[in-house]
């Protein structure tokens, strides 16, 4: 059997050929962002990055950079638990059977998991090679290979739940009330969810063992969760309150991702995945980490003996939306006009959820910062150190770990507290601290005579403060700030990461899934200037008419 | 009225109140004069608790002001600061409320008074203190003369016994000057009590009924003004009038 041709990129598949493999004349938008991504990585690598270069490039190099998430990344790729420097996993295994095969040495790159494809499209990668789900929207952008792994969906639940010990119990709960299930967010399992219409409510997180967490914690109201079995097996010691419910479903297929015009690379990278399922090697990996099960030995990844895939095609498409094949196999990318009309009034939605983040979250902050700043500078000595600390913790940590710790420390110790409200007070709380500096310089930009005029006139301390000092210093603050009102409205994005769907979360989702990349930044662009703009002149306006021998 | 027994202030090792005793009558109006560093201002500013002392102690009527902090210094310069007003060197005007505003604020918001009375009482004031007619106008509009003015109206308006006044036209100009010396001059003769901390020789000389002159944290020297300017007693009297007459 010839490697060369049994590997091309269009071997035969059980019924219809699989888009993945066979070069079906690409729509024309994701050629025309793809020239632009081309032609724009061209003028920065113009030797490594001209179409069919893949394989040279890594053979040239004598490295193969492959891309994953190592955060929350068992049993895929994740840092040893013996030496937190070094990474295990069946994926790092697999890159460097991968790399062996091609006759160079692996090396890891580290990138967000739903970023992974992006940063290939940019040049960081020559493959994403981390529990990537065959899907018709990847076949057709980029360069898929032979599937590695055949993963099934478990549905996970809390042991004490006797509201939910079956997928009946959560398709028609008895109660009524929706179930609350949690997903990776753009994963097969979330695509899987969505099939099922609108009898459970989804929510998307960023980290998987995130998404198991918040089933054992009940936080933010999620009654289970929908995960990549593999990923289950990895974790089930550490979250001992969860169990499996009913079987498996939803069977997929891992597959490693090349660029689309590096059809020699995929050529070499499924060869290296045949070679090692032809000769046990990729069973001993996947035994390795208590992967090899059923599924893999009686499918035998789904290839027969001359590497030609003839796997269930409904079954895997079955994943994405069940009993809508039709517009399944009719996938294409949107874009232009179209993809706006689509998708502009969910992006629109979500900029009113950004909103409303913001005004709710910053006159807490103000409020909060305000009473910071008054104890640290006219407050007993005890609570003024009490201030000045809160103010250096809070500034000195960063508002992704805020939102972290306040959304799955609060439930650790009892407090419910929803998604929404926590991205609100993890956003007043971080933005207090900034709030109290500018307070501090506002109330000490006040001469002292001003609070001698009030003592003198008989006004005790809190109500001299009230009525005289802070009103003053109000005015002084009122610019900063509205600027720093601006930037809060564009750190609302950070409260993705505790699932909290706003504009910019919003935009990956579309983005991801029309390949709209372009067009949809361009919304989310003018969505987030359309809701700062109007306060940049609004504090413009305010530094004009409050400078300081203006009293109106 | 008041009277400060023994008054003693240092700043570390320096002492700038050296045992200062004075009294003060009702009606009477009395003023400190001395070169700058002297402590007079320091020792007008004790009298309201706006300056801690170490020792001695201040009578204000009948309430006793000790120099211990604690709750009973507090509850004392709570009463004496509704009954013993201040005019400032630099006005100290509220910038974020208007005339009127300024004048009813403590009234309003430290007596409980009501404000439709409040607000009658400042317009009788801002009228006495000849700016009836810039109620609703901004302080930092009005010129240092009349800012000063809506002071003196401010502090009139909590009906104090007394009246402090903190160097009140140093930094004015002598136009500025005279509007707020003839204001003060009206005052002291409605029998107003006042202690007046000043560089002003002509209203200590035409206003004054007593004339203290303070050098080095101490009273050197204390008289009526006839006795003060005409023949004064002191090394330290004659070198200090014949300096202000120099500048």
């Amino acid at each position: 059997m010839d490697a060369g041709t049994s590997y091309s990129p269009r071997p035969h598949f059980g019924r219809a050929p699989l888009p993945a493999f066979v070069s079906v004349p690409a729509f024309r938008s994701v050629l025309i962002l793809r020239a632009l991504a081309i032609v724009g990585a061209c003028l920065l690598w113009s030797i490594d990055l001209q179409a069919g270069e893949g394989l040279k490039r890594v053979l040239q190099r004598g490295i193969l950079i492959w891309g994953a998430d190592q955060e929350g990344g068992g049993p895929f790729v994740y840092p040893s638990a013996a030496d937190p420097n070094k990474l295990e996993g069946f994926e790092v295994d697999l890159a460097q059977v991968l790399a062996d095969s091609i006759g160079v040495r692996p090396q890891f790159q580290q990138g967000q998991w739903e970023k992974l494809p992006d940063l290939m499209e940019r040049g960081d990668i020559d493959i994403v090679l981390n529990g990537y789900e065959w899907t018709p929207s990847r076949a057709e952008r980029y360069g898929v290979s032979l599937p590695y792994y055949i993963y099934e969906l478990q549905l996970l639940a809390r042991k004490d739940d006797k509201t939910l010990t079956s997928w009946d119990d959560l398709i028609n709960p008895k109660d009524g009330r929706k179930k609350r299930v949690s997903v990776l967010g753009g994963s097969a399992a979330n695509d899987y969810l969505e099939a099922l219409g609108d009898k459970v409510q989804i929510a998307r997180f960023d980290g998987t063992s995130d998404a198991m967490r918040a089933v054992e914690l009940n936080a933010d109201g999620v009654d289970a969760n929908l995960q990549d079995l593999p990923i289950w097996i990895f974790y089930e010691q550490g979250f001992p309150r969860l169990t499996a419910i009913g079987n498996p479903v939803g069977r997929g297929y891992y597959v490693a991702m090349v660029r689309k015009n590096e059809p020699e690379l995929l050529a070499a990278v499924n060869k290296a995945i045949f070679q090692a399922l032809q000769d046990g090697t990729l069973r001993k990996i996947l035994a390795k980490y208590r992967l090899w099960n059923t599924t893999q030995m009686m499918r035998a990844l789904e290839l027969n003996p001359n590497g030609e895939f003839v796997g269930d095609i409904d079954g895997a498409k079955s994943i994405e939306v069940e009993g809508e094949k039709a517009t399944e196999e009719t996938f294409h990318a949107v874009s232009g006009w179209e993809v706006i009309r689509q998708r502009g009034w969910l992006l629109t939605q979500s900029a009113g959820m950004t909103v409303l983040l913001a005004v709710t979250a910053m006159p807490l902050a103000i409020l909060i910062g305000l009473i910071m700043a008054v104890t640290r500078r006219y407050g007993p000595w005890l609570l003024a150190r009490l201030a000045t600390a809160y103010v250096e913790l809070v500034r000195g940590t960063p508002l992704v770990l805020q939102l972290y710790v306040i959304f799955f420390l609060l439930p650790e110790i009892g407090i419910a507290i929803n998604a929404f409200w926590a991205a609100v007070f993890g956003l007043a709380i971080n933005y207090s601290a900034y709030e109290a500096e500018i307070y501090r310089a506002g109330l000490q930009a006040i001469p002292k005579g001003q609070l001698e005029a009030a003592e003198a006139l008989g006004f005790g301390k809190w109500l001299a403060l009230r009525r005289i000092i802070i009103p003053q210093a109000t005015r002084i603050v009122i610019p900063p700030v509205t600027n720093d009102f601006i930037a809060l409205f564009k750190d609302t994005a950070v409260c993705s990461v505790i699932t909290v769907v706003e504009l910019s979360k919003q935009y990956y989702i579309q983005a991801r899934s029309t390949g709209a990349i372009i067009e949809l930044g361009i919304l989310t662009g003018l969505l987030y200037l359309a809701m700062s703009y109007p306060l940049s002149l609004l504090a413009a306006r305010l530094e004009r008419q409050l400078s300081p021998d203006r009293h109106i | 009225m008041i009277s400060l027994h023994n008054i003693v202030k240092r700043y570390g090792q320096n002492e700038v109140l050296r045992g200062v005793s004075l009294s003060v009558a009702k009606g009477e109006v009395c003023v400190l004069l001395g070169p700058s560093g002297s402590g007079k201002s320091t020792l007008l500013r004790t009298i309201n608790g706006l300056e801690t002392f170490n020792s001695g102690e201040i009578q204000v009527g009948d309430v006793t002001l000790r120099a211990e902090p604690g709750a009973a210094r507090d509850a004392a310069l709570r009463q004496i600061r509704q009954r013993v007003g201040m005019v400032f060197q630099q006005f100290n005007l509220f910038p974020h409320r208007t005339v009127i505003q300024n004048v009813t604020e403590a009234p309003i918001h430290v007596l409980k008074r009501d404000p439709e009375e409040a607000r009658q009482l400042a317009k009788t004031l801002l009228d006495r203190v000849g700016l009836g007619d810039k109620c609703d106008m901004w302080p930092s509009s009005l010129s240092g003369g009349q800012q000063q003015r809506v002071a003196i109206a401010r502090a009139l308006a909590m009906n104090p016994q007394a009246i402090l006044f903190d160097e009140p036209t140093s930094a004015l100009d002598p136009r500025m000057t005279a509007e707020v010396t003839s204001v003060m001059t009206d005052l002291a003769r409605s029998g107003q009590t006042m202690i007046v901390v000043t560089h002003a020789m002509g209203f200590a000389r035409t206003v004054a009924n007593t004339v203290h002159i303070l050098h080095a944290g101490t009273i050197a020297e204390s008289g009526s003004p006839q006795q003060i300017f005409e023949s004064p007693q002191t090394e330290v009297t004659r070198e200090f009038l014949a300096e202000a007459k120099r500048a």
